[in-house]
This record gives C-alpha cells, sequence and structure tokens, in this order.
C-alpha cells in the first residue's frame, strides 16, 4: 500500500505544480488589478508606487518563484483587496461552504437512496418510472437557475425563508455553524436544498443501477431460497453491496458539490468561499484566485486518494496495482 | 446503401418502443429548427435598437405597448422581447453546446482510439491525464480555465472541450480495445493499410455507438455548463447573450417580483437540456448489451 500511496502522492505534487504553473501564469495576463485599486485619477507615480508594493513592477517569472518559495513556508501571497493573507480568508470562509455541503449531502442521501433502491428493485412500476423521469429532470435542471425559482417562491412570494446570508451562529462543542440555531437553519436549509437536488438525481441513478445488478447475484437468490424476508434480503443483502459504489460517490460528490457550492453561493449570497473566489475573480483579486484553486485541487486530491484507500477496505475483491508483488 | 437504410429501421424501431424519448427527440428538433432560424421566426430583433423601446422595460407576460405590438413572455429590462431574446439565446446556447461536443469527440476519439491501439507508454500517459482529469467535476475544471484566462467565446468553448474531451477518449479507448481484436482489423492489416487508416476508417466507425450516447449527454452537460458559467459572469461576453446571462440579467429584477425575465430563459433551457437527456438516456439502454 505505501508504495502506492507515495506514487500518488508524487503523482499530485506534479499535477499542482503544473496547474500553479498555468494558473499563475494565466491569470498575469488579464486585466489590470492597479486599475482596479486605485483612484482613477491618481497620476503614474501613485500607480508605479502600488505596482512596486504588490510586486507587480517584477518579471512574471520572479513573481513565480517568489510565490513557489513562499507557498512552501504556508504563505499564499496577500489579497490585493483586503490587504490580508489570502489563505486566512480562504480558511474564515472554509466553514461556511463545508457546513452547506455537508448539510445538502445529508439531505440528498436521506432522500437518494431510498427512491434509488425501490426504483431498482420494481423498475417496471408506475411509481419506479416516475422516480427515473424525475431524476432526469432533476439531471437537466440547471442548479443557479432552480436557486432563483426557489427564492422566487420561497422568499419573495411566500415569504418563508430568508434567501441570503448565513444567519446566526451557535456554538456547540467548541464548533462554530448555522447549523445549531433555528435562525441558522432557516437561512442554510433553501441553499442546501438547491444543492442537494442535482446530486439527488445522480445518487439515485447509481443506487438503482447498483440494485438491479445485484438482485440478480447467486447470493440474493440464494438468500430467498434460505427462506430470508424480503425486507431481510433488501435491508441486509442489497444494502450492504449498494455500499460499495455509494461509498465511493459519497467522497466523490462532496467534491463536487463543494465545487458546484460556488454557484449556488452566488445565488443566495452566502459568505463562503466559493462566493468568495466568484467575487475575487471580479475584482481580479490574483493572490485569491491562485489561493483558491490550489487549495480546492489539493482538497480534491486527498479527496480521491482517500476514497480509493476506503475503496479496498470495503471491497477486499479490488486490490490497488503495486501492493501485491 | 440498402444495408443502412435496414439498419436504420431496425434502428428507428429500437428507438420508437420508447415513446418519451421519440417526443423528446420532436421537441429537440424543434427547438434546433427555432435556434437555426432565430431571425426569421422571432417576433422582433431583439438586437436592434431601431425597434427595442426602453419605454416598454419591465411589461408582464400578454402585454401590448402602444404600437400595437404583442409581448407573448413579457419584456426584460430593456424592453426586448422576451420570445425573441430566447430564441435568439438558444442559438448562443445550442451553438456553443454543439461546436465544443464537436471538438471534443474529434479530440476525444483521436486520443482514445490512438491510445488504444498503440498501447504502452503512450496509451498510460494519456489515460493518466484522463484520469487525473475526470477526478475533478467539470465545473472545477471549467473554474480553473476561465478564472486564469479570463472569460470569452473562445475561452468558453475551449474551457467547455476541455471539459468534455477526457470522457470522449475513455469512452473510445473502451470500445476500441474490444474492436482491435477482430478479424477485420487482422484483415485490414494484412492488406498492410497504413494505421491512421485502420485507426480512423476500419475502427472508429465500430466505436460510433456509445461515442453517440457520450455525445448527446455530454452536450446537454456542455449547454448547462455554459449557461452556468455565463450566468456567474465568468463565461460569453455580454455581446453573446445566451440563456445563462438572459437569466442572469433577469436576476436583478428577481426580487421585484418580475419572474418572468429570469424564468422563461430558464424554462427553455430546462426543456433543452431536458430533451437531449432524455434521447441519450434511451439511446444508452439501447447500446448496452446488460439490460438486454
Amino acid at each position: 500500500m505505501t508504495p502506492y500511496i507515495l506514487r500518488r502522492l508524487a503523482q499530485s505534487a506534479l499535477v499542482l505544480f503544473i496547474m500553479s504553473l498555468l494558473v499563475f501564469g494565466g491569470v498575469n495576463l488579464v486585466g489590470d488589478p492597479v486599475e482596479m485599486l486605485i483612484n482613477p485619477e491618481a497620476d503614474q507615480a501613485e500607480v508605479e508606487r502600488v505596482m512596486r508594493d504588490l510586486g507587480l513592477d517584477r518579471p512574471v517569472t520572479e513573481q513565480y518563484w517568489y510565490f513557489l518559495v513562499n507557498a512552501f513556508k504556508g504563505d499564499l501571497g496577500d489579497s490585493f483587496i483586503f490587504g490580508e493573507p489570502a489563505l486566512k480568508l480562504i480558511l474564515q470562509r472554509m466553514p461556511a461552504t463545508l457546513e452547506l455541503a455537508c448539510f445538502s449531502l445529508f439531505i440528498s442521501l436521506l432522500v437518494a437512496i431510498p427512491l434509488g433502491i425501490y426504483a431498482g428493485y420494481k423498475p417496471d412500476s408506475k411509481v419506479s418510472k416516475a422516480i427515473m423521469a424525475g431524476s432526469i429532470l432533476g439531471f437537466s435542471m440547471p442548479t443557479f437557475w432552480v436557486g432563483i425559482i426557489f427564492i422566487m417562491i420561497f422568499a419573495v412570494q411566500l415569504g418563508w425563508l430568508p434567501s441570503t446570508g448565513r444567519g446566526e451562529i451557535g456554538v456547540f462543542l467548541g464548533i462554530h455553524s448555522s447549523l445549531f440555531t433555528l435562525d441558522g437553519l432557516s437561512h442554510v436549509f433553501l441553499p442546501a436544498l438547491n444543492l442537494a437536488l442535482f446530486k439527488m438525481s445522480s445518487v439515485i441513478r447509481l443506487t438503482r443501477a447498483g440494485t438491479r445488478e445485484i438482485i440478480l447475484q447467486d447470493y440474493i437468490t440464494f438468500a430467498r431460497a434460505k427462506g430470508l424476508t424480503e425486507k431481510r434480503v433488501v435491508m441486509v443483502h442489497v444494502m450492504k453491496n449498494i455500499l460499495i459504489p455509494i461509498v465511493t460517490v459519497i467522497g466523490l460528490e462532496f467534491g463536487s458539490l463543494i465545487a458546484f457550492s460556488t454557484v449556488t453561493e452566488t445565488v443566495f449570497a452566502w459568505p463562503g468561499m466559493g462566493k468568495l473566489i466568484i467575487d475575487s475573480i471580479y475584482n481580479l483579486d490574483r493572490p485569491v484566485i491562485v489561493a483558491y484553486l490550489m487549495i480546492i485541487v489539493t482538497f480534491f486530491v486527498f479527496l480521491n486518494l482517500a476514497v480509493d484507500i476506503l475503496y479496498t477496505f470495503l471491497d477486499p475483491r479490488v486490490r490497488i496495482k503495486g501492493t501485491e508483488q | 446503401m440498402k444495408q443502412k437504410f435496414k439498419n436504420f429501421k431496425t434502428f428507428w424501431r429500437d428507438f420508437s418502443a420508447n415513446k418519451i424519448a421519440v417526443f423528446a427527440l420532436l421537441i429537440f428538433a424543434l427547438i434546433l429548427f427555432v435556434a437555426i432560424f432565430a431571425p426569421l421566426v422571432s417576433p422582433t430583433d431583439p438586437y436592434d435598437l431601431n425597434t427595442v423601446s426602453i419605454m416598454n422595460s419591465r411589461l408582464p407576460p400578454f402585454s401590448e405597448d402602444f404600437g400595437g405590438n404583442y409581448f407573448l413572455l413579457g419584456t426584460d429590462g430593456a424592453g426586448r422581447d422576451m420570445v425573441s431574446a430566447i430564441f435568439y439565446g438558444l442559438r448562443v446556447s445550442l451553438g456553443v453546446g454543439v461546436l465544443s461536443g464537436v471538438f471534443a469527440l474529434i479530440i476525444g476519439s483521436f486520443f482514445g482510439i490512438s491510445a488504444a491501439f498503440f498501447r504502452g507508454k503512450y496509451e498510460t500517459f494519456i489515460m493518466r491525464i484522463v484520469d487525473i482529469q475526470l477526478s475533478f467535476p467539470s465545473i472545477l475544471v471549467a473554474l480553473i480555465i476561465l478564472a486564469a484566462f479570463g472569460k470569452g467565446v473562445e475561452k468558453t468553448i475551449i474551457a467547455l472541450i476541455l471539459v468534455q474531451w477526457a470522457y470522449y477518449a475513455r469512452t473510445a479507448r473502451a470500445s476500441a480495445l474490444v474492436e482491435i481484436n477482430k478479424e477485420y482489423v487482422d484483415a485490414a492489416r494484412c492488406l498492410a493499410f497504413g494505421n491512421t487508416r485502420i485507426m480512423f476508417k476500419h475502427i472508429l466507425p465500430n466505436c460510433m455507438a456509445p461515442l453517440i450516447v457520450v455525445g448527446t449527454l455530454q452536450t446537454a452537460h456542455a449547454i448547462s455548463l455554459e449557461a452556468t458559467l455565463s450566468f456567474l459572469g465568468l463565461g460569453l461576453p455580454i455581446t453573446e447573450p445566451s440563456l445563462g446571462l438572459l437569466i442572469g440579467n433577469g436576476f436583478e429584477y428577481m426580487y421585484s417580483g418580475d419572474f418572468w425575465i429570469s424564468i422563461f430563459p430558464g424554462v427553455a433551457l430546462l426543456i433543452t437540456v431536458a430533451s437531449i437527456n432524455l434521447v441519450g438516456d434511451h439511446l444508452r439502454d439501447m447500446f448496452n448489451p446488460r439490460l438486454q
């Protein structure tokens, strides 16, 4: 296992390096951040002073070198707009995003797994067909548009739920989250449901496909022949085997929820890191853009590695190449 | 030729077994027609400054202005007829989606089939890149490209191609690996045909079925992704008003209750994406040997 993990880590480091080169080179070609930062009436001396302060008067290669050296010390540069370390800004907003993603993952699994098993267990029933048609619809609905509709119905027309912000934040076991207050929960509900809807469709489809294949296996026939109740066959034998693809997907879906939260956060003005990156792109806040992309790619690299390792524990038939000599 | 026609007939018999898919195909054909002939079928030209009047701004659906112009779906903030804006928006959205899909299909199947054909280090290298890319969600890949290089028509198309090509490459390789062991490839080799000819004239046509399935589903995904990126202000510029931009425009009027500016372009987007997905989904079931 260890050589495999080491190889994966080396490969990930290479991916990160190439991406940093691409992104750093790219952002330095786009727009002029100085123009966004200073008074339009400022004279040339002022412009030059700002450029010197930000280090923009140096050649790009030199800037990149400084970035790399500092990145190894854990410093990803200071935001042009806020004047604070980019890493700190992102970490400050990370809990809000994680909270949103966790809650919506919870909603989507709670709804999707039972529906998916049912649709796979009785593929020809009317209800199953309705579930599948619904999942195609859910799959086709653009997340941001559904978010707008939610705001229109539940916030503007009915006035039941708030449409922006995070609400009151409670503390439980030292964790700050809006999931611990009623006001916070009312704020998180709409964005989380919005984010969950898209994921639900894919989890339903995956669970259904898994169930359909498992139900034909010999061990299910055998379990039935033993005289087990259908309830036990589904709840134990099908459930256990469906877990393998689902755990993989939970890991990957969680990552994709974090990536898609950029959209939901923008629609619902949720103060997470997804909204921060979109705002930073508008403001040409280069250090924050680069830092966010580096952090999120690192996050994905570890998430994928964790999923792959977990997979081998869940399914002993899977042997990672390189573990057996 | 006769053989081809017969193939088409059996294909259509299988396809039309699913009434919903046939209906979806019909809807999509209609949307495609509207998109291609937008300037002819639109009631007005929404981007002609002579006909658009700011006096008509934010009229609700079913209203009429003093000049006798009828606005079935209302008007937007600049007084443009929503029906026409949606027709023109479909044109941009479908154009970008299909164009990026075709390029991704060409690039992806080239790398996929050549990887299966040449094997060895080349295959490992290509497939490693594919695996790494597919381990990131598509929106993140697009975000990286557009955050780094800024928005624009070409950049959006490039981002969409980069998002999609890996899916085509994986599918093309998987089916090419099966095809390569068949006798007709041996026969072509015996005739000393060149590698390029074997790969693209012999193997590629036999890999088309799964590629078309991936193609329909990916195109739907690309259209939806472009709308998302344009809504966020990272995709197309305002000179190319796709459905995503129209929805984004309407978003600011949402809180004052002018729902139609955002909702109707969204409905058009949903119908487009859903009809393509329904067709693709049925095609996938048709070609899936495990379900037969």
